[in-house]
This record gives structure tokens, sequence and C-alpha cells, in this order.
């Protein structure tokens, strides 16, 4: 029995150790690193506490969805120096430790002198292994118990969605609005630079001598972009 | 202790905790803290299937699978939130982020 708890101190040491990165680490990017080390060892020990499914989902939804948003995220946003943990607020650091400590003395305090047990479950690891393994004990649990709590988490992940695709779009209607222009305009004769979201009547009408030029001497618009030609420099020289 | 008990997975499930807990309490990146309530998350999860595995039970195991749905969830608007937030006030700093406050 010794080798298994000689892994389960290995894991659980390298694990801390990452988590402690995440927590000491200069660079954003060394955190988002140090934290797929300890959810990968974490997902080693939720294997051997019998849970093979969600050692799997750990890893996808974490390491390979989370992380890889989080990763995503560093890149976009714009990374000033912050004075971070090593320097600056040094109050701050010491509250924070202390509680930690203090946090940490009253749960050891609990563990230690636990003596609740519940009454034992009913899936032991031979009933587990009669219906197929891990995966097929849980999808029988989930879907027979928990069959609401399930829809509503479709729900909620459909809700944070929709959430999301409403807070990454441009903060400015006049953003929007240029980013619709870009988008949506493709005809070669229109008259552009119109805001797209007036009702057309209000549009003026192209006058006359807009379309044809009184010299009777045609002009080439050319545009290197919408919005350069939205100002229409070129149509007011025409003009006049 | 030459024998796995249900009081380690728990000593490291406090330890993640704690971890994560003075980790958002001292780091002042949004994305840190961030990362540190995904730690926060997942040190729970150790705690759930470390009972699970005590009581023979696959309750705990089913919670933590909702756990990570949640937190997957929460990792999508927490990270919209970050994004528009860089875009209207240019900073990670939760420092500077203090409208409501004033």
């Amino acid at each position: 029995m010794a080798i298994e708890v000689l892994i389960f101190y290995l894991l659980a040491g390298v694990a801390i150790a990452a988590a402690a990165g995440v927590v000491l680490a200069r660079n954003p990017v060394h955190s988002a690193v140090s934290l797929v080390l300890s959810f990968v060892n974490v997902a080693a020990i939720y294997v051997m506490l019998r849970a093979e499914f969600l050692a799997v989902a750990q890893i996808i939804v974490y390491t390979g969805a989370i992380i890889v948003l989080v990763l995503f995220v560093l890149m976009l946003v714009q990374q000033q120096d912050l004075p971070e943990f090593h320097g600056g607020r040094p109050l701050r650091r010491a509250v924070g430790f202390l509680l930690g400590l203090a946090l940490l003395a009253e749960v050891a305090a609990a563990i230690l002198t636990r003596s609740l047990r519940g009454a034992p479950g009913s899936w032991p690891p031979e009933a587990v292994a009669a219906v197929g393994g891990n995966i097929q004990a849980i999808g029988r649990e989930l879907y027979s118990a928990y069959m609401l709590p399930i829809q509503a988490t479709a729900l909620l992940l459909l809700a944070a969605t929709v959430g999301a695709l409403f807070l990454a779009r441009p903060e400015l209607i006049e953003e929007r609005l240029a980013v619709a222009r870009r988008l949506f305009t493709i005809s070669l004769a229109h008259p552009r630079g119109v805001d797209p979201l007036r009702p057309v009547a209000e549009l003026p009408a192209p006058h006359d001598s807009e379309l044809k030029p009184a010299g009777g001497d045609r002009a080439l618009v050319m545009a290197r972009s919408a919005e350069e030609f939205t100002e229409q420099p070129a149509w007011g020289e025409i003009r006049r | 202790m030459t024998e796995l008990t249900t009081a380690h997975f728990l000593f490291l499930s406090a330890a993640l905790f704690i971890i994560g807990m003075v980790g958002v309490l001292t780091r002042r990146n949004v994305l840190i803290i961030f990362m540190c309530v995904e730690l926060m998350l997942n040190a729970v999860n150790v705690s759930f299937i470390g009972f699970a595995w005590e009581q023979n039970a696959l309750t705990g195991q089913i919670f933590a699978l909702f756990v990570i749905a949640v937190a997957a969830a929460e990792a999508v608007i927490g990270l919209g939130i970050v994004m528009a937030l860089s875009r209207r006030l240019d900073t990670v700093d939760i420092d500077e982020v203090r409208q409501l406050r004033e």
C-alpha cells in the first residue's frame, strides 16, 4: 500500500507547487501554464479516487477549453506593467497570508476532528463494475435522479453563450456602425456613407449635378476603404 | 500513515483552496484573480470526489461534474467581462476598477 501513498504525495506535491506558481509568477502566461500543470495533477488524483470520467472531463474542459480561452484573452488584452505580487502593497500581502494561514488552521482542525460519517452510498466498486464502469454508472445516475439539474445546466450554458456574445460587442454605437458599414456595403454605385440605421426616406436624394458633373467630364473616384469613401472628398471636387 | 484516507484528499483540497484564496486577495491582475478562482473551484471538486470515494457514492462525482459545467460558464462570462473592461478602461488592474464605488 505504501506505493499508493507515495504516488499521492508526489501528485499532490506537484499540484500544490504548481498552484503556488500561479500566484507567485510575474508573467500571467507562466501562471496559466502552472495552472495547467496543477489541473493535470489533480486529474491524476481523480483517477486514484476512482473518478475516471471526471479526470478526463477535467482535462478536456479545464486545460482544453478554459486555459486556451485564458491564453487568448491574455493575448488580446493589453498588458501593462503592474506592480505585481513581489512589489507594492505589503500590508495587503501580509493580510492575505495571515487570512490564508488562519483558514488553513481552522480547516486542519476540522479535518482532524471530523467524526461525522454519512451512510455508505449505493455504488461500491463492485456495483460500478457491474454496470460497465465509472462513466456508465455516472450516466445512469445523472439521467435518472439528476434530470432537472442537467437540463438547467444546458440552459445555463446557453445563457452564458448569449451573454458572452453580448459582452463581446463593440462598446460604442459608432464602432458597431463602422463594422456594419465595412461588412455590409457591397454596392459599387451606391452613395455610401449614409447611416445604415436611418430610414431610407430621410436620405437626401442625389442631385442631378452630383450624378452627372456639369462640365461633362467624368471622374473616377478611387477609395481604399469604405470609410474614406464615406467622407466623399472626391464628390465635393466634382460638384465644384 | 501507510494508507490513503479521506483526510489526505481533504488536506490537498484545503491547500489548493487556500492558495487560490491568497491569490485572489493579493494579486491585482484580474486575469490572475480569475485563474485563482478556477483553482478554488477545482479544490472543491477534490473534496467532493474524495467524499464520494469514502462513501462509495456517486453523488459527489455528479456534483463535481456540475461544478465543472458552471465553471465553464463562469469562465466564458468572466473573460467576456475582462475583455469589456480592458476595452472600456484600458486596464487589467483590479484597483483601477472602482466606478461603482465612487
